[in-house]
């Protein structure tokens, strides 16, 4: 830019003092607050004592705690190939040139994601309910019978863990859909022609050719989907609120727990550290860890 | 496209014919289970509770099924307890102004980000690139007692500010990728003219980010709408709940009165659904340009 067309300092203060000091003041000046406090033995009272590292002695012993952790990452697995594995092979389906009506699919297999997640989490509780949707349907298919009161629970510690990340999944399949819909647009019709003309079927097609060049694509929905269900809370918080018992706890859901309903905030502040610690440690590693397997590829 | 493939059908093998069948059905049942829980919903909360829990798949009115009331509805809609439109109007405010806010300093940061070079860039840069990789729920503890201490929490703007900071990476981020595809001339040639800093940025670059501008508003309002944890955590009064909150609260109220709990729903539901099924393709586009460039 022009030096003759520079603002002067004041001017550059003037417009960028109140965003920053919004930002700063939500996110930076509570996250250092949230550090400090890690280091005490706080119930929200007047008295707050200082102990060293024994919460995050704690924290590493808390069973807990790691359950929630690994929930995460079992909420994080099962969303990588349930919503983008699926959402890949139904926009494979939708790509091509057999199949009709794509715009009623992208509106319809999108409009989930537009519902918060409160609604979502709701209308399965209903669904899940012991004489509930899911169950009619399977009874009058004669898959279960007798009494619903014999009928599965599917919200019980058994299956707690798969049932919540049902609806999550279900929820962003279109999500991914369309992201990888338009990735795929962008590419050179011509590619898919000479493929065709020299034999390749459509799985070769999917596999060989689309899969490596929306690979950035794919990378962005992977981070979308590590990040998003590492911070997994509303769902499970009117679903299960983690339980029955800690069967569906996630670490958002304990920090919640820990520091609001039994008013620990000392504890609950590791938490949350730890919480920011992980998350960004499994998003890294995962970047890390795709970055390094995909070069070889290359090569 | 579809000429196309009218024209490939006719000349396909018995075996494609079937898979191009095959893959239809596929996607129409994906589809269907995508909006079928909405149209459950829709004709289960005509039913009363004891229709609802005799059958819970019949249409009302339909196959001797009990002919649909509106008593749901009524009773949600009247009963004062439930303060149902004070939640939704709750939320409308504090999304628009949100929206209004994030948008504005977007703008601001983005393009001062994309034209201004200063020692102060970098810095910045990475400062709100931070606030897209942290995760909220490690600063649900700390703001609520930042919050507290300046008796900030359970005020009408209480959500504002969390929505506005959370918001913004991605808006900067946005606007900043599309100024620098605007020539700097533009700005250079109002310079020569006798335009300020200030004027160009309003009046040339502003009405020019407009498209990208409405893509952040678009993915915004819906985050902003449906947010849920900084609401739980910053506001005990009911009377300032906005409607995620007020559905978990009515999850408790109603207890297991599961159509009038598909009633409150369906009428917080309401205005995004509409809103969706005129705008789906702005909308789609607008998300997934934010999910992808941000």
């Amino acid at each position: 830019m022009l030096n003759s067309i520079r603002p002067n300092k004041r001017t550059i203060l003037l417009y960028l003092f109140v965003p920053v000091l919004i930002f700063v003041f939500t996110v930076f000046y509570p996250l250092c607050r949230a550090v400090i406090y890690s280091f005490f033995e706080w119930k929200g009272g007047p008295n707050m004592t200082f102990n060293g590292l024994a919460n995050y002695r704690m924290l590493f012993a808390d069973k807990v705690f790691w359950q929630a952790f690994w929930h995460n990452i079992y909420l994080v697995v099962v969303c990588i190939i349930g919503q983008m594995g699926l959402a890949f092979i139904l926009v494979m389906f939708a790509n091509s040139r057999l199949t009709h009506a794509k715009a009623i699919h992208r509106t319809f297999g999108f409009f989930p994601s537009t519902i918060s997640a409160v609604c979502i989490g709701m209308i399965w509780n209903i669904i899940y309910l012991q004489d509930g949707l899911l169950n009619t349907v399977l009874n009058r298919l004669g898959l279960i019978t007798g009494n619903w009161m014999s009928w599965p629970n599917w919200l019980g510690t058994g299956n707690v863990m798969l049932a919540v990340s049902i609806p999550l999944v279900w929820q962003y399949i279109g999500y991914y859909m369309v992201i990888m819909f338009s990735a795929i647009a962008g590419i050179d019709s011509e590619i898919f022609e000479s493929a065709e003309i020299d034999g390749a079927n459509g799985f070769q097609k999917a596999v060989k050719i689309t899969l490596p060049l929306i690979k950035n694509t794919i990378l962005v929905c992977l981070t979308l989907c590590i990040a998003g269900n590492m911070k997994a809370f509303d769902n499970i918080y009117v679903m299960t609120q983690g339980g029955p018992g800690t069967a569906s706890m996630v670490m958002a859901m304990y920090g919640y727990n820990t520091s609001f309903r039994d008013s620990n905030l000392g504890y609950g502040s590791t938490i949350s550290v730890a919480i920011f610690v992980l998350s960004l440690a499994v998003i890294g590693g995962s970047q890390w860890l795709v970055k390094r397997t995909t070069k070889g590829v290359e090569a | 496209m579809s000429k196309r493939s009218a024209k490939a059908k006719k000349h396909l093998s018995p075996s494609a014919r079937v898979g191009s069948i095959l893959m239809d059905v596929a996607l129409w049942v994906f589809s269907l289970t995508c909006i079928f829980p909405l149209i459950w919903m829709a004709y289960n909360s005509l039913k009363v509770k004891r229709v609802f829990n005799a059958d819970k798949l019949s249409i009302p009115g339909l196959f001797g099924a009990p002919l649909p009331t509106l008593d749901n509805y009524t009773r949600i809609l009247t009963n004062p307890d439930y303060h149902l439109f004070e939640s939704m109007w709750n939320s409308v405010r504090t999304t628009g102004i949100s929206i209004l806010g994030i948008v504005l300093f977007s703008f601001i940061v983005g393009y001062m980000l994309a034209r201004v070079k200063g020692k102060w860039n970098r810095p910045l840069y990475l400062m709100f690139l931070s606030g897209m990789l942290i995760p909220i729920h490690s600063l649900l503890v700390p703001i609520y007692v930042v919050f507290k201490e300046m008796n900030m929490t359970n005020q009408w703007f209480t959500l504002l500010l969390p929505y506005i900071s959370f918001g913004m990476p991605m808006g900067i981020f946005l606007v900043e990728g599309y100024v620098k595809g605007i020539p700097v001339s533009l700005e250079e040639a109002a310079a020569i003219d006798g335009s300020s800093f200030s004027r160009s940025m309003w009046s040339i670059i502003m009405p020019m980010c407009k498209p990208i501008l409405v893509t952040v508003a678009i993915i915004q309002v819906f985050s902003c709408w449906n947010e849920f944890s900084f609401a739980l955590v910053l506001i005990e009064n009911v009377h300032l709940q906005t409607i995620p909150l007020a559905l978990t609260q009515f999850k408790g109220q109603f207890g297991s009165d599961y159509p009038k709990q598909m009633a409150a729903m369906l009428i917080t539901m309401m205005p995004i659904v509409i809103i969706y099924f005129i705008f789906s393709k702005q909308i789609i586009q607008g998300m997934v340009a934010g999910a992808v460039k941000g």
